[in-house]
C-alpha cells in the first residue's frame, strides 16, 4: 500500500516533469500522503487523519515545492520575506505567497468559525502558492500580455514596464494570487524566488530541487528517470 | 538626511467625547522612538496631575515602533499606554499583546492610537486606512471577546484585525484586559476603554512598511545571521532541554524542548520537534514545545501546533485541540501560554480531582480558565488574581465580607473537589457585580476594601511587590538585587525579562559569568544562583541596561521574552550573542545609521521620562521611599540563614538600600531621592519635562 503511494507519487511527478520539459509549462499540485512526505523527510508519523487539508506538491521546473499545512504556525513570515525580497517593503497583500488572508477564518468564514478552519477555530491555516499553471489564465487574461515564462526560471513572470495594474490577472486566476500592488500600480506575482520556503521557520513550505529529490529516491530504493 | 523609512508617519487621534478624528505627526517623537515612549510623553504633557484612570480626561496611548511590520524576528508586540487603575497612585503604566494588530495598525497607515474623551454610548472604531469612524457598538455591549471580534469581522471582513474589550473592561474592572485575535491581551487598561466606552477597534489597511530604499537586500542578509546564528529558543534560551548529538550542553529548565519522538500530537498528521540544531532556520519554529512545558507530557498528544505572534519564528503559544471543553459548553480548542495557563490552576487551591498537577484535570482547567479568562477580558495581574482569591478563602475574609447569601450562592464546593466545572464558577462570579468581583481590584484597592493585613503583605509566596502593590515578577530570586532593582522600577509587575532570559539561557554559569563581564564590566555583575554576594556597580550596571533595554523593547517595538540577544545558541560563536542587533535593524528600518550606543541612549531617556512621569503622578520626588520600596520578605525569609550564605535568596535591607543608590547614580539621578536632577533631564533632551517638574515643585 506505502510502496504503491510513493510508486503513484513518482509516476505522477515524472510524467508531470515530461510534460513540463515538453510544453515549457507547469501544472497543478499533486496531493501529498503520509508515506510520500516520510520519503521526502518532510514527516515521521502515519498516522493522517482524512479530514485534514492535504500536503500538496507542485512540479515546477527547478524542483518540486511541498506545501504542509500542519506545520504552518501563522506567523507570516513567508509573507514578510517574499515582500522584502521583491518589493523592498512588507505587506501582506502584495506577498506572492499567501497566508494572512487565511489566518483569522480560513478560506472562508462561515456562522460555524469557531469550528472550521484559521486561528478563530481550529488552528489550520494553509499557506497558498503560485502554481505557475500549465494553462496560466493570469497570463492570457493580461491585455497588455505583460506575463510571459521567463526562459531561466520558467516563472511566469511580469514584465512591470507593460504592466498597467488593470487586476485582469488577479481576477482571471481562480486562486486570485497575484495582486495588484495599489502603491506602485502593478501586478506582483510569484517569480519562483523560493525566498518564502526558504525562509519558512518549520519547513511547512520547502523546495526541493530535482538532484535532492533524485538522492532522496535513490536513497530509498526508487528512481525518478 | 534621506527619506526616513520605518515609521508611517501619522499618529491618529480620535476624540470620544467630541468625536473628532484628526492625524498628527510622529516624527515629533521620533527621539522616543514610538510605542512607550509616545504613550509616556503624551500621557505626561497631556494628561493632568491627579487624574485617575477612569476619569474622562486620562488618555489611552496604542503606539508601536518602527520595526513594527517590518518583519524584524519577534516584532509582534503592540505597546498600550495609560493610567494604571491597579496602582495606588494610578500612576502610568503599559500593557502589551503580541498577534497581527500592531503590524495591522502599521498597515493601516498610522504608527499609534491616542484616544481621549469617553463616549457617552457604547462605540467601537473602524479603521480602513484613511477613512476611520466611530461606531455604535450598542449591540456589542455585553458580548465576549470572541463573539465582538467576529462581529467585527463580519462588517470589516475576514482580514480585518479587531480588539476588543469583554465585560470584565465594560464594567470598568481594575484588572481588564484588551484582547486581539482570540488570546493576544493587554493587562491592566481594559476597564479603561470600558469607561470611554469604547468597545472594540478593527484595522484594515493597504499600506506597506516601508525599509529604507537600499537596504532590502542587507535586510535579508541580517535577518539571515539573526536566524541562524543568533536566535535559540522561547525566552532565548540557547540550549535544549535533553540531551542532543548536536548540542555541547543542555539543561532540564530551557524551553528548547524539541526532541526526536516528540510530536505536536494532535496536528493532521503529526508533526515531530526533531531534532532541531543550532543553525538551522528552518526549524527555529519547532525548537519550543511549548504545551508539554507549560501543560506537561499529557499535553503532546493534545497539540494542534505552537502558535505566536506576527513575524515570531518563536511560537511560545500552544495551540490545543481538548474536546472536554465542550462538556462546558466551548468549542473544542484552547490556546494560551505561560501566565494565562497557570494562573486558572492557582484558583484550584484544593489541587485537582485525578490528584496529578500535570494530569488532563489541570489541563482542563488550564485551557478552559485561559479561554474563559480571554473572552472575558480578565486580566491575571501577573497570576496574582489566584494568590488573591487563595489569601481571601483560606484566611476566612472572603467568607467574612461577603454578604451571606452570595457566599452561599458561590459553589465552593467545586473548588473544595477540584472540579474543574469551578472555573465556570469562578470566572462566572467575577465579572458580575456581586462584592466577589472585588477581587478584580487589584492587591492595594482590595486591601483597601477588604483589610488583608500585614500577614498578606509580609507572606512569602503571596509575592506582593512594595508599596505599590504588584506581584513580583523575576525578582530577587532572578539575579538577587539585579532582580530587585528591576522589580522596583515599574508601576505594574515588571514585566522586564532582559536579565531573567540571559540567566535562564541554559548556559553553565561560569560562561554565563563570562558574557557578564563583557557585556557589563565584571563577571561579579551575575552571582550564581541561590549563593550571592554584596551589591557592587556592575550589578547596578546589570540591571540599568536591563531595564533599558525592556524600555527600548517597548517602544520600538519588539519583544522582551525574547530580545535582546545578550546570548546565542552558537558554539562557533562561544555562545556570543549580539547586544547591537536592534540598532542594526533600527538602521535598516529608518534609514537613520544608528549605533548601539546612539540607541541605548534614546532608551536610557524613554527610562527617565518613565520615572518623570511616575514623579508627576505620585507628586513627590521620594522615590526611594515612597515608590522604590522592597517587601520585607525579600528580607526575612530562610530565618535561619544570613544573606549572601549559599542555598538562600534572601537580601541585606542596608546592602539594598546601597543597590539603589547605585542604580541612581548610573541614571544620572538625585542618589537621595531617587528623582531624575534637571541635569540629567536635559542631558537627555529632557527640557520641557524638567521646566514641567519645576512647575510642580518636583525637581530634586
Amino acid at each position: 500500500m506505502l510502496q504503491r503511494e510513493i510508486e503513484d507519487f513518482i509516476e505522477k511527478v515524472r510524467s508531470r516533469r515530461e510534460f513540463l520539459k515538453m510544453s515549457g509549462k507547469g501544472i497543478a499540485g499533486i496531493t501529498v500522503t503520509t508515506s510520500v512526505l516520510n520519503l521526502m523527510g518532510c514527516s515521521n508519523t502515519e498516522t493522517a487523519n482524512q479530514d485534514a487539508p492535504k500536503a500538496a506538491a507542485f512540479v515546477i521546473p527547478t524542483g518540486l515545492i511541498v506545501s504542509e499545512p500542519n506545520k504552518c504556525t501563522g506567523c507570516q513570515r513567508c509573507e514578510m520575506v517574499c515582500t522584502v525580497a521583491n518589493d523592498g517593503k512588507i505587506h501582506p497583500l502584495i506577498s506572492r505567497v499567501k497566508i494572512a488572508r487565511n489566518f483569522n477564518y480560513g478560506k472562508e468564514m462561515t456562522d460555524n468559525y469557531r469550528e472550521e478552519n484559521g486561528y478563530y477555530g481550529n488552528f489550520v491555516m494553509t499557506p497558498e502558492t503560485c502554481h505557475q499553471c500549465e494553462d496560466a489564465k493570469c497570463a492570457a487574461a493580461c491585455p497588455q500580455k505583460a506575463i510571459n515564462q521567463n526562459e531561466t526560471t520558467k516563472a511566469w513572470t511580469v514584465d512591470k514596464d507593460k504592466c498597467v495594474g488593470c487586476g485582469a490577472c488577479t481576477a482571471a486566476c481562480p486562486w486570485n494570487m497575484p495582486t495588484v500592488d495599489p502603491e506602485t500600480s502593478k501586478s506582483t506575482k510569484c517569480i519562483l524566488c523560493g525566498a518564502c520556503a526558504d525562509n519558512c521557520i518549520t519547513g511547512a513550505l520547502k523546495f526541493i530541487p530535482w538532484e535532492k529529490f533524485e538522492a532522496m529516491l535513490r536513497r530509498n530504493g526508487y528512481r525518478l528517470s | 538626511m534621506a527619506n526616513i523609512t520605518g515609521w508611517q508617519g501619522s499618529l491618529l487621534r480620535v476624540n470620544l467625547t467630541t468625536g473628532n478624528i484628526k492625524t498628527e505627526d510622529t516624527m515629533k517623537y521620533k527621539d522616543l522612538i514610538g510605542g512607550a515612549g509616545i504613550g509616556y510623553k503624551i500621557i505626561f504633557d497631556e494628561v493632568p496631575q491627579g487624574t485617575k484612570a477612569f476619569d474622562e480626561a486620562n488618555k489611552v496611548v496604542i503606539a508601536v515602533g518602527p520595526l513594527t511590520g517590518t518583519a524584524a524576528p519577534c516584532s509582534g508586540r503592540t505597546n498600550i499606554t495609560s493610567l494604571g487603575p491597579t496602582n495606588p497612585y494610578h500612576a502610568i503604566t503599559d500593557s502589551h499583546m503580541g498577534g497581527n494588530f500592531g503590524a495591522w495598525l502599521k498597515f493601516a497607515g498610522y504608527d499609534g492610537i491616542i484616544i481621549e474623551g469617553a463616549s457617552k454610548t457604547p462605540v467601537w472604531l473602524k479603521i480602513e486606512d484613511d477613512k476611520v469612524s466611530i461606531e455604535d457598538a450598542s449591540s456589542l455591549w455585553g458580548k465576549g471577546t470572541i463573539d465582538t471580534e467576529h462581529a467585527i469581522n463580519e462588517i470589516m471582513g475576514k482580514e480585518a484585525c479587531v480588539a476588543s474589550i469583554g465585560p470584565a473592561g465594560e464594567k470598568q474592572k481594575n484588572l481588564a484586559s484588551i484582547v486581539n485575535s482570540v488570546n493576544h491581551s493587554a493587562g491592566g487598561h481594559g476597564g479603561i476603554l470600558g469607561a470611554k466606552k469604547l468597545k472594540a477597534i478593527g484595522i484594515l489597511g493597504k499600506r506597506s512598511v516601508h525599509l529604507a530604499d537600499e537596504n532590502a537586500q542587507e535586510w535579508l542578509k541580517l535577518n539571515e545571521y539573526m536566524m541562524k546564528d543568533i536566535i535559540g529558543a522561547n525566552n532565548q534560551h540557547v540550549v535544549p532541554s535533553t540531551p542532543q548529538p548536536w548540542a555541547e550542553y543542555h539543561n532540564p529548565g530551557s524551553r528548547w524542548t524539541a526532541q526526536l519522538g516528540l510530536f505536536w500530537g494532535a496536528a493532521n498528521p503529526p508533526v515531530e520537534t526533531g531534532e532541531c540544531a543550532a543553525g538551522d532556520k528552518n526549524k527555529v519554529g519547532l525548537r519550543t514545545q511549548k504545551a508539554v512545558f507549560d501543560l506537561g507530557p499529557i499535553a503532546e498528544e493534545r497539540t494542534v501546533k505552537m502558535g505566536g505572534c506576527y513575524s515570531c519564528p518563536i511560537r511560545c503559544q500552544s495551540n490545543m485541540y481538548m474536546p472536554e471543553l465542550e462538556k462546558y459548553g466551548l468549542t473544542p480548542y484552547a490556546t494560551s501560554t505561560c501566565i494565562n495557563y497557570s494562573s486558572p490552576a492557582s484558583a484550584m487551591l484544593k489541587g485537582f480531582a485525578d490528584g496529578d498537577t500535570k494530569g488532563m484535570d489541570a489541563m482542563i482547567v488550564k485551557c478552559l480558565g485561559s479561554r474563559l479568562a480571554d473572552d472575558y477580558g480578565i486580566w491575571s495581574n501577573y497570576g496574582q488574581l489566584g494568590r488573591d482569591f487563595k489569601f481571601a478563602y483560606t484566611s476566612g475574609k472572603l467568607k467574612e465580607v461577603l454578604p451571606k447569601e452570595e457566599y452561599n450562592s458561590i459553589n465552593f464546593d467545586l473548588m473544595e473537589k477540584g472540579d474543574p466545572a469551578w472555573m465556570v464558577e469562578y470566572y462566572g462570579n467575577l465579572i458580575k457585580d456581586g462584592e466577589f468581583s472585588h477581587l478584580l481590584d487589584g492587591p492595594y484597592w482590595l486591601d483597601q476594601r477588604w483589610n488583608f493585613g500585614k500577614e498578606y503583605w509580609d507572606g512569602y509566596g503571596y509575592n506582593v511587590w512594595s508599596k505599590m502593590a504588584y506581584p513580583k515578577h523575576h525578582s530577587n530570586e532572578a539575579g538577587a538585587q539585579v532582580g530587585a532593582l528591576i522589580n522596583v522600577m515599574f508601576n505594574r509587575d515588571a514585566n522586564s525579562h532582559t536579565h531573567m532570559n540571559f540567566i535562564g539561557a541554559g548556559l553553565p554559569i561560569e560562561l554565563l559569568k563570562e558574557i557578564a563581564g563583557e557585556v557589563w564590566g565584571s563577571p561579579d555583575a551575575l552571582d550564581a544562583p541561590k549563593n550571592y554576594t554584596p551589591m557592587n556597580e556592575y550589578k547596578a550596571k546589570f540591571a540599568k541596561w536591563s531595564i533599558d533595554r525592556n524600555f527600548l523593547h517597548d517602544s520600538i517595538t519588539l519583544c522582551n521574552w525574547v530580545w535582546p540577544m545578550t546570548v546565542s545558541p552558537s558554539k562557533s560563536r562561544n555562545y556570543r550573542g549580539d547586544t547591537a542587533l536592534e540598532s542594526k535593524f533600527f538602521s535598516l528600518a529608518t534609514g537613520i545609521e544608528t549605533s548601539e550606543k546612539d540607541l541605548d541612549l534614546m532608551s536610557e531617556r524613554i527610562a527617565t521620562l518613565h520615572r518623570a512621569a511616575t514623579i508627576k503622578n505620585m507628586n513627590t520626588i521620594d522615590m526611594r521611599n515612597e515608590h522604590d520600596t522592597i517587601p520585607n520578605w525579600v528580607f526575612d525569609v530562610d530565618p535561619d540563614m544570613k544573606p549572601f550564605t549559599e542555598g538562600t535568596v534572601k537580601l541585606d535591607r542596608d546592602d539594598m538600600q546601597l543597590a539603589l543608590t547605585m542604580l541612581y547614580k548610573e541614571y544620572g539621578w538625585d542618589e537621595k531621592t531617587g528623582a531624575p536632577t534637571r541635569a540629567a533631564l536635559e542631558r537627555l533632551g529632557l527640557k520641557d519635562v524638567a521646566d514641567e517638574l519645576e512647575k510642580l515643585n518636583l525637581l530634586p
